[in-house]
């Protein structure tokens, strides 16, 4: 289930930056990118969602591993 | 004088086995004509000249063909257990790792003689009019990468991953030696004066230092038990 | 885990889960548009608190490093190893914000803007630090190179940012980056620094917890190596 979640994920980050892809073969004029507001918000709510993923990521895998430790402990 | 005796015999037995064997002098040597062989095919002459990318091309050979023969510094000893003789004997431990660094250093700078010997015959390059200046540039990169290199070994030869965890551990932190000694480098083969390669030589001196004296310093935790 | 250390982190974290919550309602409602970038900008907000995380903590990996080769406190490395952890995480969400970031402002995904390649190098180094402390059969022994590379790296750390700065200096960028814009509103400013204190504490908070978890891991290894009471045999005399 998490896999699915996180390959969808993955896959709409590609599928969102891909015409990016189409930029880089041509010029990296920037005003002229820079006025695509639309790419601007998409990236950046890519890079806000980056961020918290890898930050919660963290906390759930300390708790779990916290968790399993003090599983282990009791016994 | 104590100290320099104890150095001197770990880089007189190093070199011993090295003239013996020949094995690293070999692998590094080959490499660097084979390499040249390569970089003749893989550059595209009429796109660019040879000349103007000589130094990156020069340090790169440098570096990669080090890394085959700094890899081996400590295998002797690793596997035959050797190591445990040495640190039985009374040598302090700082004195292994400069009597390590000097011999690797040595042969080092016999591959990279080679290295610019190659280079020359391959691509007909001219080295610029200093070459003391040229000299000291590359000697000073060298002793660095040198000193890093060796106590990383140590660190890499003793995990299981081995001889291939040492790129990873060194080159980023050769990033200083690739820039002022290839900049310094090119400025010298163009000929142009010493006096404005005078802040790179300092670099890589201040390099150097900081790597021998770490390295000096750090080496005993890496191979007390 | 200790009360002390639970109850700590558990502080820091809601004060920077609050922060957190402040740093968004500026970034996305309060902080002014950047003139030339425009929205995409904001990213800077994360970029720049995350890349002062990545090194604060390798700081931390270093020093607690080079106390521990020296007084072979287990403690110290257990903080050096639970700094390396949340410090290449953000160095991470630093790399992986740059390009986004990048790409809109600037028309690249990758410039070898000095701070940025200097962030790509500590990635490395605290790869290697992890590599070595997996790689050896004696984990003792991995903890003692893991503090090795830590000093070394932060020994050389300050040379390859002098390098890469002079580098660029000679070889200057098509284009100009300044990450602020060219325009530093005191608003952003505002917002840039609670988005510093917010990530700084969220690190603390987690760090102290990953701490914690350490402690408690050697403690049930070492409960496990502990010999356990024989029963005893059949038959015995009472």
């Amino acid at each position: 289930m998490r896999i699915r979640l996180l390959t969808g994920i993955v896959l709409a980050a590609f599928v969102i930056l891909l015409p990016d892809a189409g930029f880089a073969q041509g010029t990296a004029d920037p005003s002229a990118l820079a006025n695509q507001s639309l790419r601007g918000y998409t990236h950046m709510f890519i890079a806000y969602a980056i961020a918290w993923a890898v930050v919660v990521g963290w906390v759930i895998s300390i708790a779990r591993r916290l968790a399993r430790v003090e599983k282990a402990l009791k016994e | 004088m104590d100290y320099l005796r104890q150095v001197n015999a770990i880089i007189w037995k190093d070199l011993v086995v090295e003239l013996r064997t020949r094995e690293r002098v070999a692998a590094m040597g080959g490499f660097t004509v084979l390499v040249g062989i390569l970089f003749n095919y893989a550059i595209d002459p009429t796109v660019v000249e040879p000349q103007a990318i000589a130094a990156g091309l020069i340090w790169m050979t440098i570096i990669f063909g080090g890394m085959l023969g700094l890899g081996r510094t400590f295998s002797l000893e690793e596997e035959e257990g050797a190591f445990q003789g040495i640190l039985l004997s009374p040598i302090p431990r700082d004195a292994i790792f400069v009597g390590k660094v000097a011999a690797n250093f040595i042969i080092l700078t016999v591959v990279t003689a080679l290295v610019f010997a190659v280079f020359a015959l391959f691509f007909g390059l001219t080295f610029g009019g200093h070459p003391v200046a040229l000299a000291g540039v590359v000697l000073l990169g060298i002793l660095g990468f040198v000193a890093l290199g060796t106590l990383f070994s140590a660190v890499s030869t003793r995990t299981s991953m081995g001889d291939t965890l040492l790129p990873i551990l060194v080159f980023p932190l050769l990033i200083p030696v690739i820039i002022y000694g290839v900049t310094a480098t090119a400025t010298l083969f163009e000929g142009r004066p010493v006096a404005e390669v005078d802040g790179n030589i300092r670099m890589l001196g201040a390099f150097s230092a900081v790597a021998l004296f770490a390295g000096a310093g750090l080496f005993r935790f890496v191979v007390e038990e | 885990m200790s009360a002390k250390i639970r109850w700590t982190g558990a502080v820091l974290g809601v004060l920077g889960l609050a922060m957190i919550l402040v740093l968004h309602w500026m970034v996305f409602f309060w902080v002014p548009t950047e003139r030339t970038m425009g929205v995409v900008q904001r990213i800077f907000y994360i970029h720049v608190p995350s890349a002062w995380v990545a090194f604060m903590a390798f700081g931390i990996v270093a020093v607690c490093s080079a106390i521990y080769l020296w007084l072979k406190d287990e403690r110290l490395d257990m903080a050096a190893q639970s700094a390396a952890e949340g410090g290449i995480l953000f160095t991470s969400i630093v790399l992986l914000t740059g390009p986004l970031w990048g790409r809109v402002a600037w028309g690249t995904w990758w410039t070898w803007e000095p701070r940025l390649t200097l962030t790509l190098l500590l990635w490395f180094i605290y790869v290697g630090y992890f590599l070595v402390r997996a790689s050896t059969e004696n984990p003792q022994r991995g903890k003692r190179f893991a503090a090795v590379v830590g000093i070394v790296g932060a020994l050389d750390i300050p040379l390859i940012h002098l390098s890469v700065v002079w580098f660029r200096s000679l070889h200057p960028a098509p284009v100009v980056m300044k990450p602020e814009g060219p325009s530093l509103d005191p608003r952003m400013l505002a917002t840039l620094f609670v988005g510093l204190g917010a990530s700084t504490l969220i690190f603390l908070s987690f760090f102290l917890f990953r701490y914690g978890l350490e402690r408690m891991r050697q403690a049930s290894a070492h409960r496990e190596m502990a010999p356990r009471e024989t029963p005893a045999p059949e038959g015995a005399a009472q």
